[in-house]
Parts: structure tokens; sequence; C-alpha cells
């Protein structure tokens, strides 16, 4: 991606090159212009004057019987030329024009005034050339200066430019910046960005009040979710102490306690599935901040350390193989060990006496990645695609389970942007294979 | 010792106080905020039960004010809102100790006691099991002055129900004390079953064990005498 400023300073530097090809294209048709224009004034001035001249003098000192009825003059180097013919009445002519002449053998391009008009009764052609060569000599210089003129003025404008943009989208990179730096909506600093520029002062505005509405947003969920909690657990809370105050009175018989006992463990199902169905509100909410780095081969280091005593007790085979610590960050250190418990216990659940779990840290190219497997009983396809929805009584007969376990990783696996690759096929175990996104 | 349990459900505080009082406890009994406020006020508890939710008082405010009156009373915090939240503060005003809504009666228990350890600075005594020492304060339990080499969460499953003694203990009881609410959701009555057992290997290599024993359909229990 690029950045505003210097999309803006290539804009302008590009549209700056732009119009001064443009310009410099036309340039010489511009100057050759000007040049003519003076140049027919010159002429037109000449012209008056030596109109003026023959009037004032007559005809005669220029044009006699003895010149033939014409007269020239020229200046030493050909620069200018005048001439005077006597002409046949009713060829009048007032123009200016760009002829050859050839003086003296040398070919010369001049600009070129014709007029005719009358004295003693006869008409006359007056002709009065200027040399363009002087005018071209002149054209080069000049096209010089401007082009000079023109890259000092690039090189200045396109200094100021680059400053200029810098000061003036100084307020909006402090608004990116403060985007950034926030991890959620009440992280984000309200404090108004000072500029003087109305756009960003309304989209700051606009920023500051939009965090607001998604904090008072957030704050209400969660507000919903403590009340859910609130209002569920108390009477749980009231069937529980009176189930546990009859179960310790001493006179209350086997066959009692045990119904007791029944009906504590049937309330503890009822707390558990409130509780994970909370659990994926609040995480689906965010109420979970993802701000500190996790490793996840501590995570499950703790979680084998856990479950040793009962894959001992099954003579199940648990083996570790770390090839990374896997530092994983920004995460949610008991999330991620709630997400990867729930797998690697369903795997104790599910494998058979003297199976094997195996639980491996891998970096492949870069990206980190977790694979559990066990040589349980499998899923067939069925099972497997209904896997992560809640409530799916999978692998059947799990008194404990309230089968949302898988739901909760799944939910906080996407939280943490962690994709999970399934493969299972009944008899032949199950692989859980978790993706950790790129930039971990 | 005085308790006052501080809790508007009011057959929830009946069931504490019943329990309680089976434990030797003098219990008082307010059901809104402004009663428990005039309560403390007036009367000298070691202990005050609190619920967070009252409908006309914010709890922690309670902890403020007799914090502020120079109280020395202690709180412990019981809560069905489940927002940690509210933990943090409860502790950072003051409060001894925090409960989640649904909890163990012999959790309460052991939480007072471990509370009541800290304040009047008790020094917990030896336990003698048969042929077994349970040294409390060094974490160990001897047999025949050899120590018998247990984990740390054998050894707290054994003090737990060394602790209740005479009193069986649900596997889930057991499994809330040791583990928490962490791992609510994957709560599996065999590991308590699985560290038991280990237990009894460990203990039966030094000497016989029959007062830790299993009851039917129910739990575990360590024999009162």
């Amino acid at each position: 991606m690029v950045r505003l400023k210097t999309k803006l300073s290539l804009f302008n530097l590009l549209s700056k090159l732009v119009f001064t090809a443009l310009f410099l294209i036309f340039l010489p048709w511009i100057i050759e212009r000007i040049n003519l224009r003076q140049v027919d004034n010159d002429l037109i001035q000449k012209r008056e004057k030596t109109i003026d001249l023959i009037s004032s003098i007559g005809i005669e000192p220029f044009i006699s019987s003895d010149t033939t009825g014409s007269f020239g003059s020229f200046n030493i180097l050909k620069e200018e030329y005048i001439s005077l013919e006597l002409i046949p009445e009713g060829g009048e002519r007032n123009e200016i024009l760009v002829s050859d002449r050839t003086i003296e053998d040398e070919v010369i391009t001049y600009r070129v005034l014709n007029y005719t008009f009358m004295a003693d009764g006869e008409t006359y052609l007056l002709e009065i050339g200027k040399s363009l060569e002087t005018i071209t000599e002149g054209r080069k210089s000049i096209y010089r200066i401007i082009l000079g003129f023109l890259a000092f003025i690039i090189l200045i404008t396109l200094v100021t430019d680059l400053q200029y943009t810098r000061i003036i989208l100084k307020p909006l990179k402090r608004i990116t910046d403060k985007l950034r730096e926030i991890s959620s909506p009440s992280k984000f600093d309200r404090a108004p960005v000072r500029t003087s520029t109305f756009d960003f002062a309304t989209l700051d505005k606009a920023l500051i009040d939009l965090m607001s509405k998604i904090e008072e947003s957030f704050r209400k969920e969660k507000e919903i979710t403590v009340n859910i909690s609130h209002e569920l657990m108390t009477p749980v809370s009231v069937m529980r102490s009176k189930l546990e105050n009859i179960l310790i009175q001493k006179d209350i018989g086997e066959e009692t306690a045990i119904r007791i006992e029944e009906s504590l463990q049937t309330l503890q199902r009822l707390q558990r599935l409130v509780n994970s169905l909370l659990m994926i509100a609040r995480i689906e909410s965010h109420q979970y901040l993802l701000e500190e780095k996790a490793e996840v081969r501590s995570i499950l280091a703790e979680i084998t350390g856990e479950l040793r005593p009962v894959t001992a007790d099954k003579e199940i085979d648990l083996k570790e193989e770390y090839e990374d610590d896997g530092g994983f960050g920004p995460a949610n250190r008991p999330l991620l060990f709630s997400m990867f418990y729930n797998v690697v216990n369903n795997a104790v659940k599910n494998t058979f006496q003297g199976g094997t779990i195996t639980i491996k840290i891998q970096r492949v190219s870069g990206i980190l990645r977790v694979v559990i497997s066990d040589t349980g009983r499998g899923m067939d396809q069925e099972q497997l695609s209904a896997l992560f929805s809640r409530f799916s009584s999978r692998r059947g007969n799990d008194e404990n389970g309230t089968g949302i376990g898988l739901a909760i990783t799944k939910s906080i696996a996407d939280l943490h942007q962690i994709g999970i690759s399934v493969s299972s096929s009944p008899g032949n175990g199950t692989e859980f294979i978790f993706i950790f996104p790129e930039n971990s | 010792m005085n308790v006052l349990i501080v809790e508007d459900e009011l057959s929830l505080a009946r069931e504490i106080a019943s329990f309680l009082k089976s434990e030797n406890f003098l219990c008082d009994l307010a059901f809104t905020g402004n009663e428990a406020s005039e309560k403390i006020a007036v009367n000298l508890y070691d202990f005050v039960l609190l619920d967070l939710g009252l409908p006309d008082y914010n709890g922690l405010d309670l902890i403020r004010e007799a914090r502020r009156d120079g109280s020395e009373t202690s709180f412990i915090i019981i809560t069905a809102r489940g927002a940690v939240e509210d933990k943090v503060k409860g502790l950072d005003l003051g409060a001894d100790d925090y409960l989640a809504k649904p909890f163990a009666l012999v959790e309460l228990l052991s939480r007072i006691n471990a509370v009541a350890r800290r304040k009047f600075n008790i020094v917990s005594q030896d336990i003698s099991l048969d042929h077994f020492t349970m040294q409390v304060q060094a974490r160990k339990l001897i047999c025949n002055e050899t120590e018998v080499d247990l984990t740390k969460k054998e050894f707290d499953l054994l003090h737990y129900l060394v602790l209740n003694r005479g009193r069986v203990l649900t596997r889930r009881q057991l499994y809330e004390h040791i583990w928490g609410n962490i791992l609510d959701d994957q709560y599996d009555s065999n590991f308590i079953d699985v560290h038991i057992k280990n237990l009894r290997r460990k203990l039966n290599l030094h000497a016989p064990s029959p007062w830790l024993e299993t009851v039917r359909g129910v739990g575990y229990r360590v024999s009162s005498d």
C-alpha cells in the first residue's frame, strides 16, 4: 500500500511534468508568434516612416527615369532591406508574408511587407524585408533560459509541495496512528486531533463518535450477558446449596444420597451449559481482549501436565513433538488454553487403552501449526461436518460433555484468526491442525 | 465466629446460614444493601459474605464504607455476575476472597477458614491419619518418618478431604477446589477417580489407608477417626 502523502507528491510531480512538457511543445510556436508580431509591428512602423518620408520629399529622390523605376537598399549584414518599384496599375497589395530572397547568391528567409501606394499618379510597390535568421538565433537562447527557469521552478515547488503536504496531512497521520494503536474501542484516544482542515476534523469527530457508540453497544452486550448470568446462576446456586445441605445430613441413607448426587450432577450440566453459552457470547462480542503474547509450547505443556495422570491410567502414549516455542500474539492465553484443552481432552476421551496421542508444534515456511492427532475411534463424514456446531451430539454417549466444547474451540480460534482443519475416519483416529495467522 | 450474610435471594441466604450454623458460626442475615450497611455499622462481624448484585446497593460500596469506617471485617464476595472486573475491583477494595455462584458450601467454608487463618495468624497443626502425619505448613505427608511422594494436586486433594474429615465430598466439589471453574466445560469425573487411585497406590506403598473411603455413587471421604 502506498501512503497518501507519497501519492499526492507523485501526482504533483507527474502533473508538473505533463504541463511542462505540453508547455515546451508549444513554446517554439508561441515564441515564433510573438516574434513575428514584433517583426510585423516593426515592418509597419518602417512603412509608415517611409510613406511619411515620400510624402514630404516626393518620390524622386528614390526613383527617377535613370533608375528604371525601381529602388533597393539593404544593410550590410542583409538583415533588412527596402525596395520601391513602379508597377502597373491595378495590382494593389497590402500584406505581410514570409518569402525567400536571393541576395548576392545567398538565400535568406525574410519577413516581407508588401504595400502599394500612389504617388505622382503612378502606382508603386513598397517592399520592406527583415531577415528571420536573427530571430531564430534569439529564439534558441530564450528557449534555454525558459527551460532552466522551468526546471528551477519545478524543483522549488516540488520541495515546498512535499513539505506542505506533509504538514497538511499530519492530522490525518495522527488519526490513522490513533486507529492503529488500539486493540478495542475503549482504548481509542478521545482527545480530538488538532487540525484546521475541515475534512480531518469531521473525520476525527465521526471516528470518536463511532467509537463511543461501539463501546456503548459493547457495554450493553456485556451488561446483558452479565445479567443473564446473574438471573440463571442465582436459582442454580439456590438449588445447589439446598441439595448439598441435604447431602451432608447424617441420616439420609445411601439411596437418597446417590439420588441427591445425581441431581447435583444434572444441575451441574445446566450450569456448564449456561457458562459455555455465555462464554461463546462473550468471545463473539469481543469481551475478551487479545493483548498479550502467548507461547503455545507452554500452554500445551500445561495441558499435557494436567492430563498425563489420566493418559497414564488409560495407558495412552502421549507424545509431544515441539519444533518451535510457538510464540504468538496478540492473544488471550486463558482462551488459547481452553481452545487446545478441549481438543486434547476430547482426544483422551476418544482414544482406547494403549492408543497414542501426538501433539506437534511446527513452523512450515514461517507459518505456525499445531497438530493434535489420536488413534482413537474417529468420526464419519456426518459427525465431522457437524463437529463445530453447538450441541451436535457427536461421539454419542458422553454423559459429561455438553457437546459444546468444540464450538468454544472454534469461536476462540476465529477470534484469534486461527484456522482449523480436521480429518478423521471411523477407526482411524482424528487429526486436528491449527494454522496460525501469518504475522504471528 | 460472627458472619453476616448479605444476599437478596432469601432461600440461598437461609441455606448458607443453615450450613454455617452447623459449623458453629453465628449467622446474621441482611437482604438489602441498606440493611447490611446498618448492621455492619452497629455490629462487629468477623466475616461478611457479600452478594454484589443487590437491588438497592452496589455491593462494592459496602466494602468502601466499611474500610472508611476502619472496620476490620473480612469480606468474601459471592456473585453470579461472573465478570472478571468485579473480581479485580472487589479484591482491590480490600475484599479477602471471591467466589462465583454457584459454589459448593464446603468451598465457602474452606475459604472462610483460610481467611481466618491468615487474619488470626493461625498456624495449621499437623494432622494425624493412622500411620500418616500431614504436615500442613510444610505441605508434606509423612509415614514412619519417610515422606510420601505426592504431586501438588494429590496433596491438595488429600488436604481438602482431611479438612472436611467425616464429610463426603463429591467429585465435583473436589474438582472445583483443585482446578477452579476454568475447565468447567471439560470437567470429567474420571479425573478425580484417577488422582484418588494414584493417591491410594502411593499411600499403600507405605501403609494401608482404609481411612480414605469411596462412598458409592457420591464421592470420597476421609473417615473421622
